[in-house]
């Protein structure tokens, strides 16, 4: 059974259509890229998932329970923990608190407790700093911050949103080095946005591409990645 | 020498009701982003709550009869739940409004609750005798300091520590602290976007209702206007110290009314009487400094 | 020649309809004739005045003022100043100027000066303000209002501190608090579709790109302040003129509240919804108060006990606002091809992005 299904999506803000009726169904431990050039509707696409914004038309179902009309909260509580585009870590809480918060709705406080100590195991830097404002950190350990607070709710499915937004290429490659390794400890079923597909071949896994609201191509990301239907995708040359 | 130390008195005890005040709207401005003008009605609720409903002058005293030890309870419970109460039945169905529209519906729930009093109490001042031992002056260094000052601010230091110890060592004070900070994203996390702020509003109301007891015995009366001109002042203090900064909310609150107090104090008898004007002139040039407030969160700061 | 005549329409036909609206509340106060409903269209005219003076400013610039009730103090006592018998202010504003202290001049100039000093004390203050945006320049213009109040009310010599200032001539026919509502509409209009008023509206609702475009904000802001200023004051000097007396009191956060209450539920971002707003909130509060007076139903006085009609009132604006957030206009103008609503340029909404 697939654990994320996407069926026939719109969403439209006022007469804009950001999303239209876009299909696709991710399973269990799959890691699945999301790409496409600006408004093409990722970040919308993110958002629906979380309840952040209500799909016009069509059915999102997480784990076989539909999310429809949900709040995100409510949709959170289902197993999904999504890191937004911009990071936002709470800046005047510590690093410690920010971890914390994802905690709020697991029972199992001991398993909590191990997963604090895996993240700074991953991320030293966090633990170093744990009580300082979350504000203070740079842009990639930010994203670190935000990719462990997600992961301190023991979801079922992570989604981010543009981890490499704003961050210098060799922060990108730490932060994706940091992503896989807890993919391949922990089993995580990921979703991630990128404008760029480049990083689709470090990690592998399924790709999507969005243009214009809609999916326009569907496959293998390191194939995709390196041919030229994706090139062709971005810039709207039509395959004859 | 002991002159100063009066003066010192005063201030402490009008700021730490200007806080008191300015901590109970930033609290709910903190979660969904409203002004509240209801919350010097709640206050005013409180204080009538003590006396039985009748429109004659003299005040039937009601709920004042009780012992303090349960009466202060009850009264702060009430605060909670006239606060909770217009958060379920009026706020909640204005999340996704702007703030004007927020800010007008409060201004037209006070508007219901001060008539509703009105109505119930008639529109004249009553007498309320509340604890009257606690207005006998109290000596320090050779000045004579009402007992109900140092009360008050001794009240205004358990309250806010308190408020310090839950908001930095609970759970639910956790949440609400990201929850001001960025609404959405705490949501994301999992956190009950109505536990948060049905626990900001109870928290609000029982600080009004702190308020108005405090308000109740020092002037000795129940007025329905008693909790508005503080509201003003607390609206300003919050803006003064940051919107959405609990701590830059009570130091501007202590601010304006150390200023006030100061101002009242050592101003020529000519100009005393324009005292307020003087305290707000220095708020515009405050607010031309320092527009963000005085405690001003990067956060809030609009990025491009 | 087609073409012209439709944006000539589309441009006229949103004032001529709210005037045609303030001309049928003239008639309305003409059929009836009785004393007590002339009074009541006038305070409406004045409240048109008012809320559509506060229109210009919070409207155009999205920025809530609390302190515009202050211009309105001031144009109060100014016509007050010029028009009370030169023996009354002797005995009792001893401290005025004796250019203003003998003077005596017609109601007609005292909204004039009213109108101007106003205007001129908007652009003083604005010069400061007009800087700050947001929740900060709400506070500061209430600050401005509490300063205002203050002097006022305690500057003796002057303004008779909080005594009523008495003898203002009383002006009870309805014309000109209608022609006043009129040309307030119609300014308002003209400066909404100007240069100035487009800059500023794109500047409520895109800032950063606004002033990327070149809009001077802060300059944009100034103008709209200066003009919602005078109207402001005027509004006041026809206050003073239609009750005779004025006390600093009367200009505080009451009026300020219930104009604001009645801009933000007519929509606060269209000129049609600060008319629509004053009418139709003062015909509900027309109605309750009759009631409070006692409604012969069938031969049994039904009357509401007193302040029931604050609470009804009260009610009625929070539950108009929860089914229409943005106000019953929905922030669009009333206009004629495309009745009842269009929108006015620049004046959408603001779609998310990302």
């Amino acid at each position: 059974m697939s654990l994320l299904v996407v069926d026939h999506v719109s969403v439209s803000y006022g007469r804009l259509k950001a999303l239209r009726d876009a299909s696709f169904a991710m399973g269990e431990g799959e890691t699945l890229f999301i790409t496409g050039p600006n408004g093409a509707g990722k970040s919308t696409l993110l958002k629906a998932i979380a309840g952040v914004v209500t799909p016009r038309q069509g059915e999102i179902m997480l784990a076989g329970h539909a999310i429809g009309g949900k709040s995100p909260e409510a949709i959170a509580r289902m197993g999904f923990s999504m890191v937004p585009e911009g990071r936002h870590v709470f800046g005047t809480l510590s690093i410690e608190e920010n971890l914390r918060l994802g905690t709020g709705m697991r029972t199992d406080k001991d398993a909590a407790e191990r997963d604090l100590e895996q993240i700074y195991a991953i991320f030293p830097v966090l633990k170093e700093r744990k009580d300082k404002p979350a504000g203070l950190l740079s842009g990639g350990q930010q994203q670190m911050l935000v990719i462990g607070r997600a992961l301190m709710a023991a979801p079922r499915l992570i989604a981010i949103d543009e981890p490499s937004l704003g961050l210098a290429p060799k922060v990108i490659d730490d932060v994706y080095v940091a992503l896989l390794k807890l993919r391949d400890t922990r089993g995580l079923t990921l979703l991630i946005v990128e404008q760029s597909a480049t990083r689709a071949m470090m990690t592998g896994g399924r790709m999507i591409l969005l243009r214009s609201g809609e999916v326009a191509l569907e496959g293998d990301a390191r194939e995709l990645a390196r041919s030229d239907a994706l090139r062709n995708a971005y810039f709207g040359i039509e395959e004859h | 020498m002991t002159a100063l130390l009066q003066v010192f008195f005063d201030a402490l005890s009008l700021g730490s009701l200007y806080a008191l005040g300015a901590l109970g709207i930033a609290l709910i401005f903190g979660v969904m982003r409203l002004v509240n003008f209801a919350h010097g009605d709640y206050i005013a609720f409180c204080v009538f709550a003590m006396l039985w409903p009748s429109i004659d002058a003299a005040a039937i005293v009601f709920l004042g009869n009780l012992p303090a030890w349960v009466l202060i309870p009850v009264i702060l419970v009430l605060g909670a739940g006239i606060s909770v109460l217009s958060e379920i039945l009026v706020f909640r169905r204005f999340r996704n409004a702007n703030p004007a529209t927020m800010m007008i519906a409060s201004f037209a729930l006070g508007f219901v609750i001060k008539y509703f009093l009105l109505m119930l109490y008639s529109s004249r001042p009553k007498s309320i005798d509340l604890w009257s031992a606690v207005s006998l002056p109290l000596e320090i260094f050779g000045a004579r300091i009402p007992l109900l000052q140092v009360i008050t601010i001794a009240v205004t230091l358990v309250i806010l520590l308190g408020l310090v110890l839950f908001l930095k060592h609970t759970r639910y004070g956790l949440e609400m602290r990201a929850a001001a900070e960025n609404f959405t994203m705490a949501r994301m996390l999992g956190i009950r976007a109505n536990t948060v702020i049905m626990m900001a509003f109870a928290l609000s109301g029982m600080l009004a209702a702190a308020v108005g007891l405090i308000l109740a015995t020092q002037s000795g009366t129940a007025d329905i206007q008693m909790g508005a001109n503080l509201m003003l002042v607390a609206f300003v203090a919050t803006v003064v110290g940051g919107l959405g900064s609990l701590p830059g909310a009570v130091f501007a609150g202590f601010l304006i009314g150390g200023l006030s107090s100061l101002m009242q104090a050592y101003l020529p008898p000519d100009a005393r009487p324009f005292r307020d004007a003087f305290v707000y002139g220095a708020v515009i040039f405050m607010l031309i400094w320092r527009p963000n407030g005085l405690f001003t969160q990067k956060s809030a700061k609009q990025r491009v | 020649m087609q073409r012209s005549q439709t944006i000539l329409q589309r441009t006229l036909s949103t004032p001529v309809i709210l005037i045609a609206i303030l001309a049928i509340v003239a008639l309305a106060a003409l059929i009836v004739g009785t004393g007590p409903f002339n009074q009541t269209v006038i305070e409406i005219f004045i409240r048109i005045v008012l809320v559509v003076g506060l229109y210009v400013f919070i409207g155009n610039s999205g920025v809530i003022s609390f302190g515009h009730i202050g211009f309105t103090c001031l144009g109060a006592y100014m016509t007050a100043w010029l028009t009370i018998l030169p023996a009354m202010k002797k005995s009792k504003l001893k401290g005025l100027p004796d250019i203003i202290l003998n003077a005596k001049l017609h109601y007609g100039w005292g909204l004039l000066a009213a109108t101007i000093f106003a205007g001129l004390c908007a652009y003083i203050i604005g010069k400061v303000l007009m800087r700050l945006s947001g929740i900060a320049a709400s506070i500061a213009t209430f600050a401005v209002l509490a300063v205002i109040i203050q002097v006022y009310s305690n500057w003796d010599s002057v303004t008779g501190a909080q005594s009523s200032v008495v003898g203002i001539p009383i002006v009870r026919t309805v014309w000109p608090y209608f022609a006043c509502a009129v040309l307030v509409v119609i300014v308002a209009y003209s400066y909404s579709i100007s240069r100035s008023g487009l800059a500023l509206r794109s500047a409520r609702d895109e800032a950063i790109a606004a002033s990327a475009s070149g809009v001077d904000i802060t300059r944009e802001r100034l103008i709209a302040f200066v003009i919602s200023g005078a109207m402001m004051g005027l509004g006041g000097a026809l206050y003073a003129h239609s009750v005779g007396v004025v006390t600093p009191d009367t200009f505080y956060l009451n009026l300020t509240f219930i104009c604001l209450s009645m801009l933000v539920v007519g929509g606060m971002n269209s000129l049609s919804g600060a008319v629509l707003g004053v009418v139709i909130l003062s015909s509900i509060i027309q109605l309750l108060r009759w009631f409070e007076k006692g409604v012969d139903f069938g031969g049994s006085i039904v009357a509401l006990p007193l302040g029931v009609q604050e609470i009804a009132i009260g009610v009625v604006m929070i539950v108009i606002l929860m089914f229409r957030p943005s106000g019953l206009t929905r922030n669009k103008e009333l206009s004629w091809p495309h009745w009842p609503f269009k929108q006015l340029p620049a004046g959408r909404s603001r779609a998310p992005t990302g």
